[in-house]
């Protein structure tokens, strides 16, 4: 039987992209080509990150407040050899959050409400939450030295929940370009801009993942990771925020081999 | 474990903190407050406050001192404070003859990206024993999103004085394709005579209530509506009156006022039984406070401030047929000798909706005027 993990049309609806998954998953631990003894390990860590546009425009002046957000993630993932080459695909639960507040200076912002909207250059303090949980299969070339793993390879997510929101306070908006009215936003309710543009995120991510597991026991080890975000979060259509945001979170947890 | 995650933490912050790039210069071009200074100036202007012009709104692009005469005015050096950065041209605080008119002036940004043009110009002040309002000079102003609405100005000894404001600007911010009959103010060609006003209270869609400010009642005043504070602080966008060298005693003219048909409160929820009101009110007012400096009223005060002199109020009964009205404005007596240094501002206001400043009204509710006439004391 060929192994391999087919990624169909990215239309496909979730239920059946889960049961494709899993199958072809569940496929690789029956496979004759798994040698390895420890086939599968659970893993439970922390993720911590954020989507940023890469590089950092100079609009964003300062970030002044960076909150932890309720981001783990656990999984499983199974370890195979290929012409004694060592590679694991898995399966992980995981929210990548972020909750930050920034300075910004002459950022383009489109605010959009029914038919009427609101664009220009923003100049003030920005708050804004980010939620993506989603489920995850890194897939990973692996190379093993004694007590380490180092691990290397892309994964692909798919997005269970998603939201992008925030406020806009304590400046003033420009409309139109840095000749237009000037509109003072305050910082109270009422007198702030709250924008949301959950919609217009995109169902899945990709990226490149690099990531060192350390056995201190017989079963179990700490991992550290880095997960790099090649695709921006945003549809391709969508203009209000300048530059793609990227996802990048390094995560750190415990695992065990089984 | 929790140490780790908080290094971490610390970690991330600092390597978003330290890709923050160096920051571009300004890309604004603002006159923010404009000032003529030298002793030997101060005799043609009225008050040494009227030197200066300070707040000026990001919409303006006319900046006018009142003289008491042009007869004889020399070249005047107007000195002015701009976006940091940027710079003008003619030189700030150069010597610039106003004899002929306004005199162009270009702000460029810091960046050298973007420019504006304002016009600087000064302009006697107004002295006729009664003004006679006819609402016949319309002109169509272009906001920056594209959406075109009327001003009304008057004329008076050959001289463009833009007198009359409306709120407006803050309604176009949030509809970019609009035009001017959409407009809350514009103007009518079925006036009373000729062309008159027409003032009519709208919904201010989706975005307005989500600023707490679901509808936008047609109104026009003299004195100065600023855009900037639109969001913040709506009664503030409101700056009522014009400085005057009389005292004002009737107001009076034509009207017709219809409400709409669902009187709604600043939620937009239906209060059944109320019926919207127009209003139409005139104050004179003291425009120095005791320590000197220069006052204008708001839409939070207009009607209760401790310097108002005398005023006169309005609620219009609803009719569908051209009516007179006449208010006689009751207090008491200027002051002479401030009077003639034009130590006081006069306004006049019509609105379709009484308590639309709280965003209480009916969409629908429509107010016409025409013809108004403000009669002075005779000196």
């Amino acid at each position: 039987m060929k192994n391999h993990l087919s990624f169909h049309s990215l239309s496909l609806p979730f239920t059946s992209f889960h049961s494709i998954l899993i199958l072809s998953l569940f496929t690789f631990h029956l496979s004759p080509f798994t040698s390895s003894a420890q086939d599968i390990t659970v893993r439970a860590g922390y993720n911590i990150g954020g989507t940023a546009p890469l590089p950092l425009p100079a609009s964003i002046r300062s970030i002044d407040a960076f909150r932890p957000t309720f981001s783990p993630c656990i999984g499983a993932d199974f370890q195979f050899s290929i012409f004694n080459f060592q590679f694991s695909a898995g399966l992980h639960l995981e929210n990548k959050g972020m909750d930050i507040d920034a300075t910004v200076k002459s950022y383009h912002m489109e605010m959009t409400k029914g038919t009427s909207h609101i664009s220009g250059l923003f100049t003030g303090h920005i708050s804004q939450q980010v939620t993506q949980w989603m489920l995850t299969v890194p897939v990973s070339f692996i190379i093993h030295h004694s007590t380490f793993n180092i691990k290397f390879g892309p994964y692909f997510s798919l997005l269970l929940s998603k939201e992008f929101s925030g406020i806009a306070s304590d400046g003033y908006l420009r409309q139109g370009d840095p000749t237009g009215p000037r509109i003072e936003i305050g910082n109270k309710e009422g007198e702030w801009a709250t924008y949301d543009f959950s919609d217009e995120m995109r169902s899945l991510q990709w990226g490149l993942g690099v990531g060192l597991d350390w056995r201190f026991s017989r079963h179990a080890g700490l991992s550290v990771d880095l997960h790099w975000g090649l695709s921006g979060i945003f549809n391709s259509d969508f203009k209000t925020v300048e530059q793609p945001l990227y996802p990048i979170y390094g995560s750190i947890g415990l695992f065990y081999n089984l | 474990m929790k140490r780790l995650l908080l290094a971490s933490l610390f970690l991330t912050t600092l390597l978003f903190a330290s890709c923050i790039k160096d920051e571009l210069p300004n890309n604004e071009c603002d006159i923010l407050s404009a000032w003529v200074e030298g002793e030997e100036y101060e005799s043609f202007f009225y008050q040494t406050t009227q030197m200066r012009i300070d707040n000026i709104p990001s919409n303006s692009t006319e900046i006018v001192f009142q003289v008491r005469t042009k007869t004889g005015l020399p070249p005047i050096p107007v000195y002015f404070a701009l976006t940091p950065g940027a710079t003008i041209e003619p030189a700030n605080g150069s010597l610039q003859d106003f004899s002929d008119g306004p005199v162009t002036y270009i702000v460029t940004s810091e960046d050298d990206a973007w420019c504006r043009i304002y016009r600087v110009d000064f302009q006697e002040a107004s002295s006729s024993a009664s003004s006679h309002f006819r609402f016949e000079h319309v002109a169509v102003d272009t906001f920056t999103n594209g959406s075109t609405y009327h001003i009304f100005y008057e004329i008076e000894d050959n001289i463009r004085r833009n007198i009359w404001a409306s709120g407006n600007a803050g309604v176009a911010i949030l509809h970019g394709d609009w035009t001017p009959a959409q407009f809350p103010t514009h103007s009518t060609d079925n006036g009373y005579q000729g062309k008159g006003v027409c003032l009519n209270t709208q919904s201010t869609g989706a975005w307005g209530a989500a600023f707490g400010k679901p509808i936008a009642a047609g109104n026009l005043f003299l004195g100065r509506f600023n855009v900037n504070a639109v969001l913040t602080d709506a009664l503030k966008a409101t700056e009522f009156g014009i400085p005057t060298s009389q005292q004002p005693v009737k107001v009076s003219g034509w009207y017709k006022y219809t409400p709409g048909d669902t009187f709604t409160d600043a939620s937009m929820q239906p209060v059944p039984g109320r019926v919207d009101q127009g209003h139409i009110y005139a104050v004179f007012y003291r425009n120095h406070d005791a320590q000197g400096n220069p006052v204008v009223l708001y839409g939070d005060n207009v009607l209760s401030s401790d310097l108002i002199v005398s005023k006169a109020e309005l609620v219009p009964a609803a009719t569908d047929q051209w009516t007179h009205f006449e208010i006689t404005l009751e207090g008491g007596s200027a002051d002479p000798a401030i009077l003639a240094a034009m130590g006081y501002s006069y306004t006049v206001v019509f609105s379709s909706s009484k308590d639309g400043d709280t965003f209480e009204g009916a969409v629908g509710s429509t107010l016409y005027v025409d013809e108004v006439t403000v009669e002075f004391q005779a000196n």
